[in-house]
């Protein structure tokens, strides 16, 4: 099996630390979730988006729709970040995983293209035929938002 | 004494909802849920009463979320089996408003 668990990429913790990335929900970066079938091996050590194993089908664009980012917030002494539910409508598809990805991020310190976020793996194959893929992500909290910085 | 660190939770904690459907959308009944989810969260460690109050709020808010996704569905219907009856597909309009 490829896809292993839900990993925050070691390249994204240390690109916090050059600025790279921007969670602003109006004027931040924009952060895309590209699906992959159970193929793909995507893990900590993802460094960026590639097509290899990217899922294809109908209505369904390589590197994924943008997510719409919720602004960071602080929760105690976590801070925290979050994004909307994404529905892929009308798709036939079946996904293992998924990769969230910035597609414009700041290059001012260094050069990349596409670098990425989060591995998500869903557990299983999930599969919508001419119907609707909703990915639900966590509560925004302290315990269980998608980004925490404790 | 120790500095404090920038500590990063492990995203392993968590696992992502999927939700799908085949054939149809999804209904305002599943939607409300996922909404409601949003609204309120009830930890299975909370109080007893305090839990129990929280489901009875939480049940409240569906009922209304439920209510009012028909209504936007509805009224988005009208609006376009309107712009179709204008187009002059006037059988369309038809099929939309008898969903």
């Amino acid at each position: 099996m490829a896809f292993n668990g839900n990993f925050m990429c070691s390249s994204f913790k240390q690109q916090l630390l050059l600025g790279v990335h921007d969670f602003d929900a109006s004027s931040g970066d924009t952060f895309k979730i590209a699906l992959y079938t159970s193929s793909a091996t995507l893990n900590a050590s993802t460094t960026a988006y590639a097509t290899t194993n990217e899922t294809s089908g109908t209505n369904y664009t390589a590197g994924g729709p943008a997510l719409n980012p919720v602004d960071p917030t602080l929760s105690g002494t976590t801070a925290l970040t979050d994004f909307a539910d994404e529905t892929l409508s009308n798709v036939t598809i079946t996904a293992r995983g998924a990769l969230i990805y910035n597609s414009t991020p700041n290059t001012t310190s260094v050069s990349l293209t596409n670098p990425s976020v989060v591995v998500l793996d869903f557990g299983a194959d999930k599969t919508a035929t001419s119907g609707d893929f909703t990915i639900v992500f966590p509560t925004a909290d302290a315990s269980n938002a998608i980004i925490r910085i404790a | 004494m120790s500095a404090e660190v920038l500590e990063f939770n492990p995203v392993k904690k968590f696992m992502v909802d999927v939700q799908t459907t085949s054939g149809r959308g999804f209904t305002p009944e599943e939607v409300a849920e996922r909404c409601a989810n949003k609204i309120i969260a009830i930890s299975d460690d909370a109080n007893p009463a305090i839990r129990a109050q929280a489901h009875a709020f939480r049940g409240q808010i569906l009922k209304t979320l439920e209510f009012y996704m028909r209504e936007a569905i509805r009224s988005d219907r009208t609006t376009v089996s309107n712009t179709l009856t204008d187009a002059g597909q006037t059988e369309l309009a038809k099929l939309i408003r008898k969903l």
